[in-house]
């Protein structure tokens, strides 16, 4: 029988730590830029590596920046 | 008694200097009910990521203040009145 090949996910390193950041705020729109895709969408977790609870601080934070015209809903850049 | 933060998105055409006299006016019902008014703070002129009511730029306003919870909504129904006023969100900090 083959060997299941089991991949190890590489850790990414937590971009808020980095930033020292401490509570995640929809004013601080260059912030919450860096968890956007250039078309606007909300990357996922995977790919912006911190950690669930933030995510979902992030999740919000986005969205209400939206409701505020701070950030795009979506942005057609194609 | 509870902090609330507001956002406010002023119409462009209302004038840069009568902005602060004009959130005062709405505040009044804060300070009325026994509230307080920590802080006010005028970003000033901003485009918007996307138009609102047609126009691609507002004034933005942030309103840091402590008052009961009747209050704050009264305040955030008076503003939604008003005509100038685009947009408004009422938040509690860390709730």
């Amino acid at each position: 029988m083959a060997k299941p090949v089991v991949r190890k996910p590489k850790k990414k390193a937590n971009p808020l730590k980095a930033a020292k950041v401490e509570n995640i705020d929809y004013k601080d729109t260059a912030l919450l830029r860096k968890f956007i895709s250039d078309r606007g969408k909300i990357r996922a977790r995977r790919v912006t590596g911190v950690s669930v609870q933030e995510q979902r601080l992030i999740a919000t934070a986005v969205k209400n920046a939206r409701e505020m015209a701070l950030l795009p809903y979506s942005s057609s850049a194609r | 008694m509870r902090q609330y933060e507001l956002m406010v998105i002023l119409d462009p055409e209302t004038e840069e200097r009568t902005v602060g006299t004009t959130m005062d006016r709405f505040l009044a019902v804060i300070t009325k009910d026994g509230g307080t008014v920590d802080n006010v703070d005028i970003w000033g002129r901003r485009r918007l990521a996307y138009d609102i009511k047609k126009k691609s730029e507002g004034i933005y306003t942030v309103v840091n203040f402590t008052a009961e919870p009747a209050t704050a909504q009264e305040l955030d129904r008076q503003l939604n009145l008003n005509e100038s006023i685009m947009r408004t969100k009422l938040l509690r900090p860390g709730a």
